[in-house]
């Protein structure tokens, strides 16, 4: 269709076009949103034509691409909102929640606060694996920065496809997951390293799911004193816009509306420039001379530029503070000469920062910034009225009402909720004898999603800072085991604690999105107690298919429902969050992937237990109930049986036996702690071992026998593998046995005695039978090498 | 001197960020440590009140982390800008018998800058050594294991005794070291002239004490296992490992498997020893 007569060219020396809305036909209009790549329904469309109409005149070009942007799904939320507000935003809670606004804003003590944020740089990372992954932990950084507070972890949840995915399998125009895989870790690894700051926890996952779409999540923690937290708006009118950091270019055009679409096989080559460069040494110094005038109380407002641009944050700031703003886009430091003013105002270029201070105080920023060489320049004023303009030269190019221009759209799209059926049978299959159980339990040591992780986090400094008293590795420093979550001491002068942790089955997700996300928010939980420290506040990063498609909505209906009601009973607010739909490629959608990152706290680091066994001698108990719930389990993938019955949280069964676990904790009775979560009790233990370099002697009879299972013994594979919420292996020594006891009986926590520490190999016996009887060294080697042995064996 | 008489200076620069630890270090043991900016050195873009010079301190700290990237070679640009405008209040800092240490990419800027090892000179035109890309190819932080072998000539480790095992992290991408002067012959000698000369101060070692150990407790490939130096004088230092990362024992990596232990972390006598060193020389 040719719409060319619909463009009008202005008389500048840059180009700008006014858009002749009143003049287009419903088609033209759709024809116009196509050629400009702005991503607008038809009714969109209508809605803005209708607005200009009211104005009396058309829009020009760069205002239309402004509204692109705000009301994409990226940066408006509009079709995700509605089901979280029902389910889990603002639930009730004592924690005392500071502020919501680029990050959650928690208190963390009396005179300081904690700040946290994750999000999602999915469809980058498919693109531009390396550049995609770094440029989500600067993103993720600079929201916890312009909060005021000091980012002090980074966390990296990531999901790929099967390193070993036959090339034939991978869609065309996709990257093969191997590659995928090694540059999203690089990404993080150089910027994260650069930058300073430590890379604590994650979680890397692995699913033919993610062949076509891989999942970058990163989360960040800062902390801050309180009367140094600032406010992401303005402070009223006649403050100085200033802008610094990077220069502005034309990487990271149109990225939120390529986040807000489904990826096809020309991604790769249409898309290219939507992935924006990160540059860490342009970062560092902006992170020092932010915080540094910031404690010097010279600013009134501050607010990074990430998915939304110059464009989003001008008018957000100023409307948020009651007031309206001047920009002008001919002083914009660029990166490149000819860029349109469009470009300028919706580029999503990297390392930007937008301060707001009072006239008095420009010239003692600017000399911080220069001291500091980030570049940054004056760009324009807060004003009176609810609206902002941006000028060429003297020349009004843009003049919006920041109240239409940031009230998006707000859908409620048609869903369907799955029905779980759990009632089919599973697949039935004979149990396994000694040497096939011991060779499955070697086999899912060694699986991708179980194996050690050390190759990944090795290569990040987990440690800069001098101050993470819990690392992704505990037990022996040369042949370590696995932690359940990272710990913290984020001050000088007080041994608090902060412990996080990141969390998500996509095989339970796949299966029944209410109970995997319930399982999610549990595990997360789960580590944060079996670190020593209590549950505080979550964050999410809910990443799924397209919401244009019931189907997809109804899990993510599910999924929120999920974190509503577990947050509920834990009063555990969600504090900040993030929502990356369109999650699709040409082989069909990623599974449900709600990660969960949670914070805990502890009054005491020194309080903390880690998952090595400790001593000879000491006794083993299980905590929890041990159920024939084996969908999505590593165990039922692994003989390759389905099952739809995926495992439950009982939350009263979950409240009685974490706060048993603290206290114990509290009170330094428990030598070792580790929940049990993929692959189930035989590759907890089997963790524990390897941690601590040291054996066990345990019997299983008992288990499943306790409390209302009682009559039907379960299965032996059933007990070794299961993979039921709410369970932990505590390590006692022998004169706190009845200590322990007792504190359990007084939680109702069901606990079975299962053996003790042994100098020996790992041995599992029920009752007479022995089922498993290896050496330590065996696990270790399967466990530590199971990632490089499929990197290095796969094509 | 009183401990707090004790000036410490932390310089930085872009990319600079092991700086906070380092500070922490000096100031728990009652130092007067400062963060400097190259630039206050240099006297560009300052306003009044902010110029330091070095003769103001007793001791300069090269912080870890990453100086301008690392993009060239790491520490290149830090020593770079170093030798360009400071060189000259350098060498008279050193030949004071002043103290200056470098972890980590602090080293790394050191041997760039020409004054480690320094075989022959106070601070030599071109480096006379390496830090070369690790074995591995990548950034890797892991624990380290670090014997003790200096006889005594190092400032910097006077607190420590010959032949003591010290678990300190470390946490580079390029830390091999390496004498590449074209023969094997003359590489030989030069690394006998550190050890006869008692210029190696840690090198890695396994649990059992071995300086021979290989990957991972060699972590980079460093010949001889070397992990840290001094120069001729003992007073200018530096490590890749991280010593400010474990002042405390609840930063090691195994505190928690012995809850009944001492509180100081094995990286604490690095610090003591040189601020006892100035207190005892000025």
């Amino acid at each position: 269709m040719d719409i060319s007569h619909l463009f009008e060219d202005l008389e500048l020396d840059t180009p700008v076009r006014r858009v002749l809305l009143s003049k287009a036909t419903d088609d033209e209009l759709m024809a116009i949103t196509e050629a400009m790549a702005i991503g607008l329904s038809v009714d969109e469309m209508q809605r803005v034509k209708d607005h200009f109409k009211e104005e009396n005149r058309d829009p020009f070009d760069i205002e239309l691409e402004a509204l692109g942007q705000a009301w994409s799904e990226h940066c408006c939320y509009k079709s995700s909102k509605y089901f979280m507000k029902k389910s889990f935003i603002g639930v009730e809670a004592p924690q005392n929640l500071v502020l919501g606004e680029d990050a959650g804003v928690v208190e963390f003590d009396d005179e300081h606060v904690y700040c946290v944020g994750l999000e999602s740089h999915n469809h980058p990372s498919a693109i531009g694996p390396y550049g995609g992954s770094a440029t989500g932990v600067g993103g993720i950084v600079r929201d916890v920065l312009c909060m005021g507070s000091q980012p002090i972890a980074v966390i990296d949840p990531l999901f790929f496809g099967p390193l070993d995915t036959p090339i034939g399998d991978v869609p065309d125009g996709t990257n093969h997951p191997k590659f995928i895989y090694s540059g999203v870790v690089a990404g993080i690894r150089d910027y994260g390293n650069r930058i300073g700051i430590p890379t604590v926890a994650g979680m890397v996952n692995f699913h033919p799911g993610y062949t076509g779409n891989p999942l970058v999540n990163v989360g960040c923690v800062g902390i801050g004193r309180k009367e140094h937290v600032i406010h992401s708006r303005v402070g009223g009118p006649g403050e100085i816009y200033i802008l610094a950091g990077g220069r502005t270019g034309r990487d990271g055009i149109h990225g939120v509306t390529f986040a807000s679409a489904d990826l096809s096989a020309d991604s790769e080559e249409k898309d290219r420039g939507s992935v924006q460069l990160g540059d860490p040494i342009t970062k560092e110094p902006l992170i020092h001379s932010c915080l540094e005038m910031n404690e010097k109380g010279l600013l009134r407002g501050m607010k990074d530029l990430g998915g939304g641009g110059l464009s989003c944050v001008s008018g957000e700031m100023a409307l948020d503070g009651g007031a309206g703003a001047v920009i002008h886009l001919d002083r914009i430091p660029l990166k490149e000469k000819g860029l349109a003013p469009w470009e300028i105002w919706v580029s999503e270029s990297q390392e930007r920062m937008m301060v707001s201070v009072l006239p008095k105080d420009v010239d003692a920023v600017l000399h911080i910034f220069k001291k500091w060489d980030v570049e940054a320049v004056v760009i324009g004023d807060v004003v009176e009225g609810k609206r902002v303009k941006a000028l060429w030269k003297g020349e009004t190019i843009l003049d919006l009402d920041l109240e239409f221009f940031t009230a998006g759209p707000e859908y409620c799209r048609i869903y369907e909720s799955r029905k779980v059926d759990r009632s089919v049978p599973d697949t039935p299959f004979e149990q396994l004898d000694r040497t096939e159980l011991e060779g499955t339990l070697l086999s899912l040591l060694a699986s991708p999603n179980i194996c050690s992780k050390e190759p990944v986090f090795r290569t990040y400094d987990h440690e800069v800072r001098g101050r993470t008293v819990v690392k992704p590795a505990v037990g022996l420093p040369f042949t370590p085991g696995p932690s359940d979550a990272a710990v913290i001491k984020p001050l000088e002068d007080s041994n608090k604690g902060l412990a996080i942790s990141a969390d998500v089955n996509p095989y339970f997700c796949e299966i029944d999105p209410y109970r995997g996300t319930l399982s999610a928010m549990e595990e997360s939980m789960r580590n944060i107690v079996a670190i020593g420290a209590y549950p505080h506040s979550v964050t999410d990063c809910l990443n799924f298919g397209n919401p244009e498609k019931p189907d997809r909505l109804g899990d993510f209906e599910q999924a929120c429902e999920a974190i509503g009601d577990f947050a509920k009973h834990f009063t555990i607010p969600v504090v900040s969050g993030n929502v990356s739909l369109y999650n699709e490629s040409d082989i069909g959608k990623v599974p449900p992937t709600p990660t969960i990152m949670m914070i805990g706290l502890m009054d005491d680091v020194h309080n903390a237990t880690t998952s090595d066994l400790k001593k000879e001698g000491n006794i083993i108990y299980l905590l929890g109930r041990t159920s024939e719930e084996m969908g999505g389990s590593a165990f039922y993938r692994h003989m390759e049986a389905e099952c739809s019955c995926v495992p439950n949280v009982d939350l009263d069964l979950s409240q009685k036996i974490s706060e048993a676990i603290f206290e114990m904790n509290l009170e330094g009775q428990l030598s070792a702690v580790h929940d049990l979560s993929e692959g189930g009790l035989a590759i907890a233990i089997s963790e524990m071992c390897i941690g601590g370099h040291i054996g066990v002697d345990i019997n299983i009879r008992r288990i499943g026998s306790f409390s209302e299972d009682e009559g039907i013994p379960l299965r032996n594979d059933v007990k070794l593998f299961s993979e039921s919420n709410s369970r932990y292996l505590i390590e006692v020594p022998v004169q706190l046995a009845l200590k322990v006891e007792d504190c359990l009986s007084r939680h109702e926590a069901p606990y079975e005695k299962l053996g003790t520490v042994r100098d020996e190999g790992l041995r599992i016996t029920d009752g007479e039978d022995v089922l498993m009887d290896i050496p330590v060294e065996v696990l270790d080697h399967q466990w530590r090498n199971g990632l490089t042995s499929i990197m290095e064996g796969s094509e | 001197m009183k401990a707090e008489q004790v000036k410490v200076c932390i310089l930085r620069m872009e990319g600079t960020n092991c700086e906070q630890e380092t500070y922490d270090a000096f100031k728990r043991l009652g130092a007067s440590p400062e963060f400097v900016h190259l630039k206050q050195l240099e006297g560009r873009d300052t306003n009044e009140g902010e110029n330091r010079s070095l003769e103001d301190f007793h001791i300069l700290m090269f912080p870890g982390g990453f100086s301008a990237g690392d993009y060239i070679r790491a520490g290149a640009i830090f020593a770079a800008r170093l030798k360009a405008s400071i060189k000259d209040d350098m060498v008279k800092f050193i030949e004071d018998g002043k103290a200056v240490g470098g972890f980590c990419n602090g080293f790394q800027i050191m041997v760039e800058l020409g004054i480690l090892p320094a075989f022959d000179s106070t601070m030599i035109e071109h480096p006379d050594a390496v830090l070369h890309a690790n074995d591995s190819g990548t950034f890797e932080c892991r624990p380290t294991l670090l014997k003790h072998v200096n006889k005594g000539k190092c400032v910097w480790t006077t607190k420590l005794d010959e032949g003591e095992l010290r678990l300190i992290p470390s946490a580079h991408a390029e830390g091999k070291f390496m004498l590449p002067h074209g023969s094997q012959e003359k590489e030989d000698a030069l690394y006998q002239r550190l050890f006869d000369e008692d210029r190696i101060v840690f090198r890695y070692a396994d649990t059992e004490g071995d300086t021979d150990a290989a990957y991972p407790f060699n972590p980079n490939g460093s010949r001889f296992n070397i992990a840290g130096l001094t120069n001729d004088k003992g007073n200018v230092f530096g490590m890749m490992p991280h010593p400010e990362r474990v002042f405390f024992r609840n930063t090691h990596p195994d505190w928690l498997r012995n809850r009944i232990g001492p509180s100081e972390g094995d990286g604490r006598s690095v610090f003591e020893s040189v601020i006892e060193y100035v207190m005892e020389n000025f």
